[in-house]
């Protein structure tokens, strides 16, 4: 393989790894687009709990905005960070309260206080508040407007198995070595 | 072209372009299909009780409906369905003017043979005020909404049944 | 052995079949793309859709994958070997 790089060029190599380079920082360039685009930093996400159920599976695909002007109402999904929680939760909103009287004039939309439920789950999410009884907009991540089923279950399955991960690795380095070029 | 690896690669390249495709065309679907959901909701009666909730020191009033309720959601039910979700929200202001709007009961309907609803229910949920009481409140409106949430593509909201504004009594001490 | 091996995974056929290759796979996919489409929605099932791409996607597989003796109709004439001169 070595001489493989040295009968290509020195430069032939700098080459590939300017595309791969251009490549990389134009997908990360989309990413980030698609984030100022909804106003949210991570405007898709995948589905890690079952507390959705039987409406979103875990591997699912979930597409968020975050409308700055519009305040969130009941029945919205939401996509929120609980203070001091490990990882962003999909739950149904269950209850909302706009503080109108507490509006000033530099605020964009209502201030709102907000409480979530899973549809899976019996109660409501105040045990993950991590001492709030509810939550306000800015732990709030987006809300859910589009959805892919099973995509996103790659991720998980390489997070859960990591061999997945180096198998992965190897079939496509051996498949790199017996390619006949 | 030569090798078997060479035409299933661009088997499955055309594969790609065609799914996408048919997973978008299907998400378009879901703005094309014509639903008129109706509904009827009526409140049979209402309590506001004064009790302690969540194992808490402080006394809270919690508002207890019934309600009837008939609907027709079949035509909320296509290809690309996976479930409606039905919620009963108790909308109100209360006396320090903040706006509320609570979820107090809710319902998965996940076929549309199941979409012909005819209910007699109650609370879910608890429904309680910021402040812990009700005094002074306005008249609360109920709602009846759904959310179709689709196999692929975009989430659609509505509503489906609404009263009028209707007063709450006063709290009834249950200590 | 090696040979014999590399020979089965290549499968390889003449530039007659590959055209044949190309064209029947277009065809197959496109066609059960529109189809599946067009047979979901009218019968509101999106099994039907996916079971047809399904299947298509597997047939394609197997007819245009495999070295099939109607992909060899066309056989490239090579030109008969000569002896070779060596050069100093």
């Amino acid at each position: 393989m070595l001489d493989q790089f040295r009968r290509l060029g020195f430069r032939h190599v700098l080459l590939q790894v300017l595309n791969f380079a251009s490549v990389l920082a134009s997908g990360l360039a989309m990413w980030k687009g698609l984030g100022l685009l909804t106003n949210t930093e991570s405007p898709i996400v995948v589905v890690l709990s079952g507390s959705m159920e039987p409406a979103f599976y875990r591997g699912d695909l979930l597409f968020l905005t975050n409308p700055p002007t519009s305040a969130y109402r009941t029945g919205d999904i939401t996509v929120y960070n609980a203070p001091g929680g490990a990882i962003p939760i999909v739950h149904r909103v269950l209850e909302t309260h706009d503080l109108v009287t507490k509006l000033t004039v530099d605020d964009v939309v209502v201030p709102q206080l907000l409480l979530t439920k899973g549809d899976n789950n019996q109660e409501d999410d105040i045990q993950l508040y991590n001492g709030l009884e509810y939550l306000e907009r800015k732990h709030i991540v987006g809300k859910v407007n589009g959805f892919l089923p099973y995509v996103g279950y790659v991720t998980i399955a390489m997070n859960d198995f990591p061999q997945l991960k180096y198998a992965l690795m190897g079939i496509l380095g051996l498949m790199a070595l017996i390619q006949r070029e | 072209m030569h090798s078997i690896y060479q035409r299933l690669n661009s088997v499955s390249a055309l594969l790609s372009t065609c799914l996408l495709v048919l997973l978008g065309s299907i998400a378009l679907t879901t703005y094309v299909h014509e639903t008129h959901p109706s509904g009827t909701l009526e409140i049979s009666s209402t309590k506001v009780k004064l009790g302690r909730m969540r194992y808490q020191r402080r006394m809270v009033e919690t508002a207890h409906v019934k309600f009837n309720y008939n609907a027709d959601l079949t035509s909320l039910f296509h290809w690309n369905t996976k479930q409606v979700f039905l919620y009963l929200t108790a909308e109100y202001t209360n006396a320090q003017g903040t706006q509320n709007e609570a979820v107090f009961w809710d319902r998965i309907v996940r076929r549309k043979e199941d979409a012909n609803i005819h209910i007699a229910g109650g609370n879910k949920y608890f429904l309680k005020d910021l402040t812990r009481s009700f005094k002074n409140a306005t008249s609360v409106t109920y709602s009846m909404k759904y959310n179709v949430m689709p196999w692929i593509g975009p989430l659609t909201w509505g509503e489906a049944g609404r009263t009028e504004a209707l007063p709450l009594p006063p709290a009834q001490n249950t200590v | 052995m090696n040979a014999e091996l590399q020979r089965l995974l290549d499968g390889k056929i003449d530039f007659e079949g590959q055209k044949l290759a190309t064209t029947i796979m277009n065809y197959i996919i496109i066609a059960s793309t529109i189809i599946a489409f067009f047979a979901g929605w009218a019968l509101q099932s999106l099994t039907v859709t996916f079971g047809i791409v399904g299947l298509s996607t597997l047939a394609t597989g197997l007819i245009v994958g495999l070295p099939w003796p109607f992909f060899n109709k066309h056989p490239v004439p090579w030109l008969p070997a000569s002896s070779k001169t060596k050069t100093s």
